[in-house]
């Protein structure tokens, strides 16, 4: 119970009986809410997750924010704003949802700004030309959108109610992704090569934001045995691969693994081996923009900082 | 590094209720943070009206909600039945539930009620019907509404914005002719 000031209800159940009526609840498929019991431990891996998914969103701002002066259209800029500008609002309603955990958004913007926090380590890649955003829509959305399609099923009631609301609006996010790569790799040569270009830099990167595999995934277990997550990274990052490459391949794209063949025995894409020591190093903090992001995020910070004190300034003024 | 952010202190969370139409009620859409109330409906209508389906925003004090689940009903049944009036003033309560695992909290109707538990206990006693999982009453006066006035101005410019619809990209179709072309392509090399 949270909110307005009355008697708390006590809990008199031993912290096993709570356990084992939490965990008969998840089973029933109801959806926890913020005031009913939870272990720590679900709290704590909640709070992780999607403070981390909610710094995602706002540092993925920048990648894309940096090409909205160069689109090659005022309608292809009117999309990228109202992306760049959808990427904010997913950010809020994240954060909102780890409040209702107990949270506080300074906390977590603290958290980020200071270093402490992770984010998504695809952001740490730089976008180099207009194919890019065609690459991030489409590869990119395309996997958060997996992700995030498992997550709106998750057992907690808030983060499932931000993830529905998110996935309907990404889908949009992927769909013009698509629309500018289509383009692209059916257009001029160097248009198509253009895309070649950016399909190279950006395949790799995207399957290791499904994350380590599961052997290597410290998190996995608790998260699937509490309804967090539903399906291991692994089973993801095959789902995004099945369904992207021949998508990919049919706009005469490849993609840069020598490894990846349809294996008619498994009905899946098989694909290489992903360089996890490329991957520790960037989530670790040495990615080609760690500091970029990161430099550009608090000087964003700051820069607001006249606002947020003119605002609080007329709060005071009008109110007392 | 400067350290401006520290020299922030967290503006009050405010809970955005959403109605998408007329004959729809208001829905919890999320929260805001804001220094007043003013500021927090606009800064509702920046993170939650991106997309063209708003008539009205209200925002409340999320410390003004008295919030209870079902578990918490559950493991004190006789609670609600001890609760009594309070003596103080007679006022008006918003009654919002949720009344299934994956819905979103969602207008049932008012209660006056002395405060916010005595407020729960006749909500749940005038709306039997609403059996549903968790409960918010809150002052009716604690809210503040858009107007009709600002359904043009504030919500207005989403409509006009249908690239940000999926369905105004044609990729789909284009991606399924391509494969389709590939399929019978290497139906004929075999």
């Amino acid at each position: 119970m949270y909110g307005a000031t009355v008697e708390p209800i006590e809990d008199i159940r031993t912290d096993a009986e709570k356990l084992a009526g939490f965990e008969a609840r998840i089973a029933r498929g109801e959806k926890i809410e913020p005031g009913d019991w939870m272990p720590d431990e679900y709290r704590r891996q909640l709070i992780r997750m999607i403070s981390q998914h909610a710094h995602s969103e706002v540092v993925g701002m920048l990648p894309e924010g940096a090409f909205i002066t160069r689109a090659p259209n005022l309608r292809r800029k009117l999309i990228l704003i109202a992306k760049v500008q959808d990427e904010a609002g997913h950010g809020q309603y994240l954060y909102h949802a780890a409040e209702t955990l107990g949270a506080t958004r300074e906390e977590m913007l603290d958290a980020l700004l200071s270093g402490k926090a992770k984010y998504s380590s695809i952001f740490n890649y730089p976008t180099l030309s207009w194919a890019d955003m065609g690459a991030i829509g489409w590869l990119v959305d395309g996997a958060a959108i997996l992700n995030q399609t498992m997550l709106a099923r998750c057992s907690y009631g808030p983060y499932a109610r931000a993830m529905v609301r998110i996935c309907a609006e990404e889908n949009f996010h992927r769909r013009q992704g698509q629309d500018i790569v289509i383009t692209l790799a059916l257009g001029t040569p160097e248009q198509k090569a253009m895309m070649q270009d950016s399909i190279n830099r950006w395949w790799w990167p995207t399957l290791m934001m499904f994350g380590p595999h599961d052997t290597d995934s410290s998190n996995s277990a608790v998260l699937i045995r509490w309804g967090i997550k539903t399906k291991t990274n692994d089973e993801l990052r095959q789902a995004f691969v099945d369904q992207t490459a021949p998508e990919l391949m049919a706009l005469g794209l490849t993609i840069p693994d020598p490894d990846l063949h349809y294996d008619a025995a498994t009905e899946h894409w098989h694909f290489g081996e992903i360089n996890w020591d490329e991957f520790w190093n960037v989530v670790k903090g040495n990615g080609p923009c760690n500091a970029e992001r990161m430099t550009a995020r608090r000087q964003a910070h700051e820069d607001g900082l006249w606002v947020r004190e003119a605002m609080a300034a007329y709060t005071e003024k009008y109110q007392s | 590094m400067t350290d401006t952010h520290t020299r922030d202190t967290q503006w009050l969370r405010y809970m955005v209720l959403h109605q998408e139409r007329e004959d729809k009620p208001h829905q919890h859409a999320g929260t805001v943070h804001a220094p007043d109330a003013e500021m927090a409906l606009l800064n509702a209508r920046d993170v939650f009206v991106r997309r063209p389906e708003c008539v009205s925003l209200w925002v409340v004090r999320a410390d003004l909600i008295f919030t209870c689940t079902q578990e918490e009903l559950a493991l004190h049944p006789d609670w609600i039945e001890s609760l009594q009036p309070s003596g103080n003033p007679v006022e008006k309560y918003y009654f919002f539930a949720k009344l299934t695992q994956k819905g979103q909290f969602t207008h049932i109707g008012e209660v006056e009620a002395q405060n916010p538990t005595h407020a729960l206990k006749i909500a749940l006693q005038a709306y039997p019907d609403t059996h549903g999982f968790a409960w918010w009453v809150f002052p009716v006066k604690a809210v503040l509404k858009s107007t009709p006035d600002d359904i043009a101005v504030m919500f207005g410019p989403a409509a006009v914005k249908d690239f940000r619809d999926q369905a105004n990209f044609h990729a789909l179709s284009v991606l399924r002719k391509l494969m389709r072309k590939q399929e019978v392509e290497e139906s004929h090399e075999s």
